[in-house]
């Protein structure tokens, strides 16, 4: 297992991308993280936050419409991540806050299919019932968790 | 000194408001080109302070964060790169003036479950998302527009 990372990191592409200095290399592979990031967080937060009564006029049920668009969104981020670890696999494997954010990213995933389901189930102008009501703020506090683990990961 | 997770800190902070913020603009924006028809305009467009409330966020994070190490945004030639930021931050606000001051956001208030938004709001709708990504895109490659080969 560790010589595939080992291999990847010292292949010829991750060279490339952490030694060229074209914009196109390592900057566009970080902007990419960031727009899957706000593309997959940004509107389940929209979601979570209506579940929690936030815009009670808001129909809930279209808003199941969103997801694919945030599957997406977390695919991008996903795929340039695995990038990211890959050129640089020793050092960001042995980061201590790379296993709490795996494990924020991999609860993230969970509640978003659990909160779609909600989504789906829901009635025109219905109450969220108090258990929807727990997985909206679980996944707020994923994301947040799993966006402060990526932060501070860089300055440890 | 700056204690160890002082950036780190606020950076979370600046992340988490754009997270927020961009949620609403993307779901007011993808409404307006017509994903998740069966959303009224009215009551979607009632988010819109918490995209203000992430905005606010954001902007206390970055100016602690240029306030703490002005050498890192400052310094030629990434000056260029954060001016353009700002440049673009400016030309969202007046796209938003614009929105407000046209009727346009008035219209899509108007707008029903099923309905399509006019192609003047779309128009807004895909500047606005042109000119916020181009500033996450240059928040996000600042630091590299310096390195040299």
């Amino acid at each position: 297992m560790m010589s595939v990372w080992s291999w990847l990191e010292s292949s010829a592409f991750s060279n490339w991308l952490k030694e060229s200095p074209s914009l196109l290399a390592y900057p566009m592979v970080l902007f990419l993280h960031g727009v899957g990031l706000v593309c997959s967080a940004g509107p389940s937060a929209v979601i979570s936050l209506r579940l929690l009564g936030v815009g009670r006029q808001l129909p809930v049920a279209p808003l199941d419409r969103y997801f694919p668009f945030i599957w997406i969104g977390f695919w991008i981020s996903a795929a340039s991540g695995f990038v990211m670890v890959a050129v640089d696999a020793a050092t960001k494997l042995a980061n201590p806050l790379f296993g709490v954010k795996m494990a924020f990213v991999a609860a993230s995933v969970v509640l978003m299919v659990l909160v779609r389901r909600r989504v789906r189930a829901a009635g025109a102008g219905a109450r969220e019932a108090s258990a929807g009501r727990w997985l909206a703020l679980a996944s707020l506090v994923c994301w947040a968790g799993a966006i402060a683990a990526g932060r501070f990961m860089a300055f440890l | 000194m700056q204690l160890w997770w002082f950036v780190p800190f606020w950076k979370t902070l600046h992340v988490l408001g754009i997270a927020l913020l961009m949620g609403v603009v993307l779901a007011v924006d993808l409404r307006i080109f017509g994903v998740a028809k069966g959303l009224p305009g009215r009551p979607l467009q009632r988010l819109m302070p918490w995209a203000a409330g992430g905005f606010a966020v954001s902007l206390v994070s970055g100016a602690v964060l240029v306030r703490a190490n002005p050498q890192q945004y400052f310094g030629a030639p990434l000056n260029l790169v954060f001016y353009a930021k700002i440049l673009c931050l400016v030309l969202i606000g007046l796209n938003d003036v614009l929105y407000f001051a046209t009727g346009l956001k008035r219209d899509v208030d108007g707008v029903v479950a099923g309905q399509a938004a006019s192609a003047s709001a779309k128009i807004v709708a895909s500047v606005s998302l042109a000119l916020w990504f181009s500033a996450i895109y240059l928040g996000i490659t600042l630091p590299f527009f310096g390195v040299t080969p």
